[in-house]
C-alpha cells in the first residue's frame, strides 16, 4: 500500500544526497512566496529548463520543495505588510494583519507556520488514503458538479461580507464581468478584447493579484506614510510566537475543517489555493459563535486558511495520480517537467511513474514542515519588517513585484494590467469594496461558465433534469441552500 | 586626425563585411526556436528533442522559445514578422492556425506566405468510447436516433475540426461539448459518460485503452495499425486519412534559398538521428520527419483540402 512506499522511498531521500535538491526548492519557494507578485507557478516556470538536465527524481524533489513552501512564505508578507506574498494568502490578511497591527506578528506568524505544515500533512494524508479511490472521485465529478460547486463559491461571498454585503455584491459582479474577458471556449468567439490579442485569453490571474493586492497596499502605505506598526509595542519575542503554535493545536477543529476544504477544493481542476482559502475562512466565520471578532484579529482567522491553502497540493495530486490531469497550477508545470524527462502523465501515471509521483509526494511533506521550521527560527528577524520606513520598503517591493509579473509570461501587457489593477485596487481600500471578492468572482467565474454551457449540452437543455438524476449534484445543492440559510437560522435561534 | 580617418574606416569595414556576409557565413549567432505554446506541451517537446541535435549539425546554440498565447496565433505570428534572417525559426499547428483564417477571423499570419522547412511528426486521429459502452462502431455511434455526443477543448481546436469535417462527411449527426481544459479531460468526459465518444489523435487515447478504461471505434488513416480497430480507409471514408495534426516547421517569409536550404537539411537530419529517434521509442512520442519541398508541397494540398469546407466550419 501507499504507505510503505512512502516510507521506503522517505528513507531514500534523507540517507541519499538528493535531500540537497528539497532544500533548494524549499529555500527558493519561500523566497518566491514572500515576495508579492512572485509565487510558485512562477519559480516552477523559471526552473523547468534547469530541470531539464537532471534526473527525473530529483527534478521532483526541487519541485515538491518548492510547491510545499510557496504558501507559508506567502502569508509572512499577508501578516506583515497586508499584502499577501501568493494569491493564496489573500485572506490571510484579514485577521493577520490586523494582528501584526496590535504587535502580534509573532503570534500570527507562529500560528500561519503551525497550520501551514499541519494543513500540509493533513492534505498529503488524505491524498494517500484515497489513491486507490482516486478514479472513482475525479469521475464523480462533472460539469454539473463544476458549476454547483462554482455557485456554492459565489454564495460563499455574499455570506462572508456580513454588513458590506451591497459592496461585497458589487466587487463579485465586476470580477465576474472580467471572467468574461477573451475567447469564449464554446462559441470560439472573442469577446471584451479592446481590438489587442493581449486580452484573448482573458484577464491573466497574476498580474491582477499583484496589482490588486500588492500594488494598491503600497499605494495606500506611501500614502499614509511611516511604518505599518506605528507604536513601539514590544514585538518579535519568542513567546508570541509560541502562543500562536499552540492556538493551532487548541483550535484543531479549525485545523482539521480548513484541511479537509483545501484538500476538497484542491481536487477540483480549475479553482485552487485561493478559492480553497477564501472558503474555508468563510465557513470559519460563519460556523463561529462569535463571527463579529473576525477581521479584527482573531487567530482563527489565520489558521483556517493557512491550513487550506497548504492542504491544497495535496488534494490537487487526486486528479493526477488517476488520469495525469492537473489540479493546480502547480501541479500543470510538474506534469510538465514529467513531459519534459519522457513521461507521458494519463490514467497510468501511478502505476508506470511510482517513483516520481512519490518522489513529489515526499518531497511536499519535507517541505510543508521545513519551510514551517525555517519560518518559525527566523521569525524574531522577519517582523522587523514592519518597522521598515515605507520610503524604503514601497520602492523595493514594487519594482521586485513588477518584475516578477513580467518574467512570468514576458509581457510587458502585464506589467501595464498590473499597474492598472493596482490603482483600481487602491480605490476598492478607499471606499471600503472587498477585493478578494473580486478575485473570487474572476477565479469562479470562467468555470461557471464554461460549466454551465457544458451542462446544458449535456443535458440537451434540462439541467434541472441532470442534477436530479446525480446523488452527488444534490448534495452541493443542499449544501448550498444550508451556506445561506444557516446565518439567518441562528439569528432566529439567537432571538428565540 | 588621420587616425580617427583609419579606425572609422576600419569599422565601416568590418559593419559592411559583417553585413555583406550575413547570408554566406551563416550561422553565426544562436538560431531561435518558436514554440506558440507552454513548456511541457506536445509542440514544445518535439522541439526541445529536435533542437539540441540541430545545435550539433549547425555549430550554434538552437534555443526554444515559448511564446503562448491566443492558441497558437501569437507565435505563429512572431515568426511571420521576424527578420528572414534564418535566426528566428518557429513550429506550426496546421490545421490549428489553417481554420481561424478561412472563418473570416483577423489573424496576424499567412500561413501561405511561410517558408516550410519540414515536418516533424503527424497525429493520427481516432474515435474512441467508454470501455463498457454498448456504442461498438462508427456505425453506432451515428444511429442513436438522436446526435452522437463528442467532448473537447474549444471550438476551433485541431480535433473539433477534424471532428466537424469528418461526420458531415458522411452525414452522421453530431453536438460538440467544448470547454475541456487539456485533452485529458475531454477523454474522462467520456469515461463519465457526459458525451458519447471523443476524437484526438491515437497517442492520447492509446494508454486510455491499455488501463481498460476506453475502447477504440475507428482511426483516421489508410491501413490499420491497431489490431482489431478498423481504420477510416477500410470503412470506405478516403477522406478521412488527410485530416492529421502536423507538427510542421517553418521561417518567416522570403527566407533566402540557401538559408532555407541549410536549416531545412539540419532540421532533417536532427530528426533522423539516433538521440531523437530513441526519445521517440521512450517517450512514444511518433516520428514522421519529411524534407522542406515535401512540406511546402504539404501545406499547398492542405490549404487547398480545408478551404473546401469552409462552410461546413462556419456552422
Amino acid at each position: 500500500m501507499g504507505f510503505d512506499i512512502f516510507f521506503h522511498a522517505l528513507l531514500g531521500v534523507i540517507t541519499s544526497g538528493s535531500f540537497v535538491f528539497v532544500l533548494i526548492g524549499v529555500l527558493l519557494g519561500l523566497c518566491f512566496g514572500i515576495i508579492p507578485g512572485l509565487g510558485g507557478t512562477t519559480a516552477l516556470a523559471l526552473l523547468i529548463p534547469i530541470t531539464f538536465s537532471m534526473d527525473s527524481l530529483d527534478a521532483m524533489y526541487l519541485a515538491g520543495g518548492v510547491m510545499g513552501a510557496t504558501s507559508f512564505g506567502g502569508s509572512i508578507t499577508a501578516i506583515l505588510l497586508n499584502t499577501p506574498g501568493t494569491a493564496p494568502n489573500a485572506a490571510t490578511t484579514f485577521d493577520g494583519y490586523p494582528l501584526a497591527q496590535q504587535g502580534r506578528a509573532g503570534e500570527a506568524i507562529g500560528a500561519s507556520a503551525t497550520a501551514s505544515a499541519m494543513g500540509g500533512l493533513i492534505g498529503l494524508v488524505t491524498l494517500m488514503l484515497f489513491i486507490p479511490l482516486a478514479k472513482e472521485i475525479v469521475l464523480l465529478f462533472g460539469p454539473v458538479e463544476f458549476l454547483l460547486l462554482t455557485i456554492l463559491g459565489l454564495v460563499a461571498i455574499a455570506v462572508s461580507s456580513r454588513g458590506k454585503l451591497l459592496r461585497g455584491l458589487i466587487a463579485g459582479g465586476f470580477g465576474l464581468i472580467f471572467a468574461f474577458v477573451g475567447v469564449d471556449t464554446v462559441s470560439g468567439h472573442t469577446r471584451f478584447t479592446l481590438e489587442t490579442d493581449y486580452l484573448w485569453d482573458g484577464i491573466p490571474l497574476v498580474p491582477t493579484l499583484t496589482g490588486l493586492f500588492a500594488i494598491s497596499q503600497m499605494i495606500e502605505l506611501s500614502l499614509k506614510g511611516g511604518s505599518v506598526v506605528t507604536e513601539r509595542v514590544n514585538i518579535g519575542n519568542l513567546t508570541g510566537l509560541w502562543q500562536g503554535v499552540v492556538a493551532v493545536f487548541k483550535h484543531w477543529t479549525v485545523l482539521l475543517r480548513g484541511s479537509l476544504i483545501g484538500t476538497i477544493i484542491g481536487a477540483i481542476p480549475g479553482l485552487g489555493g485561493t478559492v480553497a482559502s477564501f472558503i474555508a475562512y468563510t465557513s470559519t466565520v460563519q460556523s463561529s459563535r462569535d463571527p463579529s471578532s473576525f477581521g479584527k484579529g482573531n487567530i482563527i482567522g489565520v489558521i483556517a486558511p493557512e491550513s487550506a491553502n497548504n492542504a491544497k497540493d495535496g488534494g490537487s495530486l487526486v486528479p493526477t495520480v488517476a488520469f495525469g490531469i492537473p489540479g493546480s497550477a502547480e501541479t500543470a508545470v510538474f506534469l510538465g517537467i514529467l513531459v519534459l524527462h519522457g513521461i507521458d502523465p494519463g490514467p497510468t501515471l501511478l502505476l508506470e511513474n511510482e517513483r516520481e509521483v512519490y518522489g513529489l509526494i515526499i518531497a511536499l511533506t519535507l517541505s510543508a514542515v521545513g519551510a514551517s521550521l525555517i519560518g518559525l527560527l527566523t521569525a524574531r528577524w522577519l517582523v522587523k519588517i514592519t518597522f521598515v520606513n515605507v520610503n524604503i520598503l514601497v520602492p523595493l517591493v514594487v519594482t521586485i513585484s513588477l518584475t516578477g509579473v513580467y518574467v512570468l509570461e514576458g509581457k510587458p501587457g502585464d506589467v501595464i494590467l498590473a499597474l492598472v489593477m493596482g490603482i483600481v485596487g487602491y480605490l476598492m481600500i478607499r471606499f471600503d469594496y472587498p477585493r478578494l471578492t473580486l478575485v473570487i468572482a474572476l477565479v469562479l467565474g470562467e468555470t461557471a461558465e464554461r460549466s454551465f454551457h457544458q451542462s446544458l449540452m449535456i443535458s440537451d437543455y434540462n439541467i434541472v433534469g441532470l442534477i436530479t438524476e446525480r446523488p452527488q449534484a444534490v448534495f452541493l445543492v443542499f449544501a448550498t441552500l444550508l451556506t445561506l440559510l444557516l446565518p439567518a437560522l441562528r439569528k432566529r435561534k439567537k432571538l428565540n | 586626425m588621420s587616425n580617427r580617418i583609419i579606425v572609422s574606416l576600419s569599422c565601416a569595414a568590418v559593419i559592411l563585411f559583417g553585413v555583406g556576409t550575413a547570408t554566406a557565413d551563416w550561422p553565426e549567432k544562436p538560431i531561435k526556436f518558436v514554440v506558440p505554446y507552454s513548456t511541457g506541451g506536445g509542440f514544445d517537446v518535439y522541439v526541445r528533442a529536435v533542437a539540441p541535435e540541430m545545435e550539433k549539425i549547425l555549430g550554434v546554440p538552437v534555443v526554444p522559445e515559448n511564446i503562448p498565447g491566443a492558441g497558437g496565433q501569437k507565435g505563429a505570428a512572431t515568426v511571420y514578422k521576424s527578420e528572414p534572417d534564418g535566426y528566428t525559426i518557429g513550429i506550426f499547428n496546421v490545421p490549428g492556425l489553417t481554420v481561424p483564417p478561412l472563418l473570416g477571423k483577423k489573424v496576424a499570419y499567412d500561413l501561405d506566405q511561410i517558408t516550410w522547412l519540414g515536418n516533424l511528426a503527424k497525429d493520427t486521429y481516432s474515435i474512441a468510447v467508454k470501455a463498457d459502452s454498448p456504442i461498438n462502431s462508427l456505425k453506432d455511434l451515428c444511429s442513436l436516433g438522436r446526435p452522437a455526443k463528442f467532448s473537447d477543448t474549444g471550438p476551433a481546436s485541431t480535433s473539433s475540426v477534424t471532428a466537424k469535417i469528418s461526420m458531415s462527411l458522411i452525414d452522421c449527426p453530431m453536438t460538440n461539448v467544448t470547454g475541456y481544459k487539456g485533452s485529458s479531460q475531454t477523454i474522462v468526459a467520456a469515461m463519465r459518460g457526459e458525451v458519447d465518444a471523443t476524437l484526438k489523435p491515437i497517442g492520447s487515447l492509446r494508454k486510455y485503452v491499455k488501463s481498460g478504461d476506453m475502447k477504440f471505434l475507428v482511426t483516421y488513416e489508410n491501413k490499420p495499425s491497431i489490431k482489431g480497430v478498423s481504420s477510416s480507409r477500410e470503412l470506405g471514408y478516403n477522406e478521412f486519412e488527410k485530416l492529421t495534426l502536423y507538427r510542421i516547421v517553418g521561417g518567416p517569409p522570403g527566407l533566402p534559398k540557401d538559408v532555407a536550404d541549410k536549416l531545412a537539411d539540419a532540421l532533417l537530419k536532427a530528426a533522423n538521428s539516433d538521440a531523437v529517434k530513441e526519445w521517440s521509442t521512450k517517450s512514444k512520442k511518433p516520428l514522421d520527419p519529411i524534407g522542406g519541398a515535401e512540406a511546402s508541397a504539404l501545406m499547398r494540398d492542405l490549404s487547398v483540402f480545408y478551404a473546401k469546407y469552409k462552410t461546413i466550419l462556419a456552422e
